[in-house]
């Protein structure tokens, strides 16, 4: 499966072509998508825990729509960066903690979208209830868990000596 | 510092992290705000947003900091960032967001624009200063990308 992946035509394209338009391009999406995922989570989240009490919750629900936007840039670039580097990807403890972390947070931000923010009677109160609270910290945890472990795959050597793993890194 | 950074792996890791969460703060909160400006998500009046402001530029200092140490911390010497067009061009494009920015805070347009209530536009010019902040920004963030892969845009310009 993973040598499928990485002998396609695409993943050549992304892996090998001197284009900027190629990794270039790709990864810098990725970065962008990252901003806009886990900054807006985090104002939604600072709203939540009191920062800039005056934004209108029902307002900050519309947020989400980025939220989606960043998701679906870094669904389609970082299938783009697996298939390139499969095996090296799919061998990485921090990838696939990454991926946790990322489906926990979106999963966190969903049940806020769908519950917490649908809430009406509270949303026009304007109260933040102490769920609300407790949710915005799970989100942060979240977040900021799946850029470290994003950020670690770019150091596979040194992962796997904290975790006493030998190779993995081709 | 050099010797201090380059040390240990992890130094450099925790410093990427750092300049990560920033970047994210900085897209998040700016890119938030000049959204709104520029006329989405209008049931938030303006003014609502700024007590936000500090934490993205907190993470600018963070990064700026952080920056400072990656291009004086080199292995191989400043020079890997200072010739490097991609990190010249992010330099670029870091000064047209601040010159923005000031344009933004000198003239009156930063009191009228904090001064447009919920379901209000903002003034015209204000949109023009958040659609420069939001491509300014997104460049910055591609240009830090292409600095490791400068030949790539090198050869995309033919140099």
């Amino acid at each position: 499966m993973l040598d499928y992946l990485e002998h396609l035509a695409l993943a050549d394209w992304v892996r090998s072509s001197p284009s900027v338009f190629a990794y270039s391009t790709v990864l810098c999406a990725h970065g962008v998508g990252l901003g806009m995922v886990v900054g807006v989570n985090t104002v939604i989240a600072l709203r939540l825990l009191g920062v800039a009490p005056d934004i209108p919750l029902a307002g900050l629900r519309r947020l989400y729509g980025i939220v989606w936007i960043g998701f679906s840039i870094n669904l389609v670039s970082g299938l783009l960066l697996f298939i390139a580097e499969a095996h090296t990807m799919a061998a990485m403890v921090a990838f696939w903690g990454k991926l946790l972390f990322v489906a926990a947070g979106m999963g966190i931000a969903e049940l806020l979208k769908r519950s917490y923010f649908a809430d009406l009677a509270s949303v026009r109160a304007g109260v933040v209830t102490r769920v609300g609270r407790n949710l915005a910290i799970i989100s942060l945890g979240c977040w900021y868990l799946a850029l470290i472990a994003g950020r670690l795959t770019a150091y596979p050597d040194m992962v796997n000596g904290w975790l006493h793993l030998s190779g993995g890194s081709t | 510092m050099q010797a201090f950074v380059n040390s240990h792996e992890w130094i450099w890791s925790v410093l990427q992290i750092i300049h990560y969460v920033g970047m994210s703060l900085i897209v998040g909160i700016i890119g938030t705000l000049d959204l709104r400006i520029l006329g989405l998500f209008k049931s938030i009046p303006i003014a609502a947003l700024r007590p936000l402001v500090p934490w993205a530029v907190a993470g600018f200092f963070g990064n700026l900091l952080t920056g400072i140490v990656f291009v004086t911390g080199k292995d191989s010497g400043p020079s890997y960032y200072t010739d490097n067009l991609s990190f010249r061009l992010k330099m670029l494009f870091l000064v047209l967001a601040f010159v923005n920015l000031l344009i933004f805070q000198l003239s009156d347009l930063e009191q009228r624009t904090y001064a447009t209530p919920a379901g209000a536009n903002a003034p015209t010019a204000a949109k023009a200063v958040s659609a420069v902040s939001l491509v300014a920004w997104v460049l910055v963030i591609f240009f830090g990308r292409t600095m490791q892969y400068n030949d790539t845009l090198l050869l995309f310009l033919g140099m």
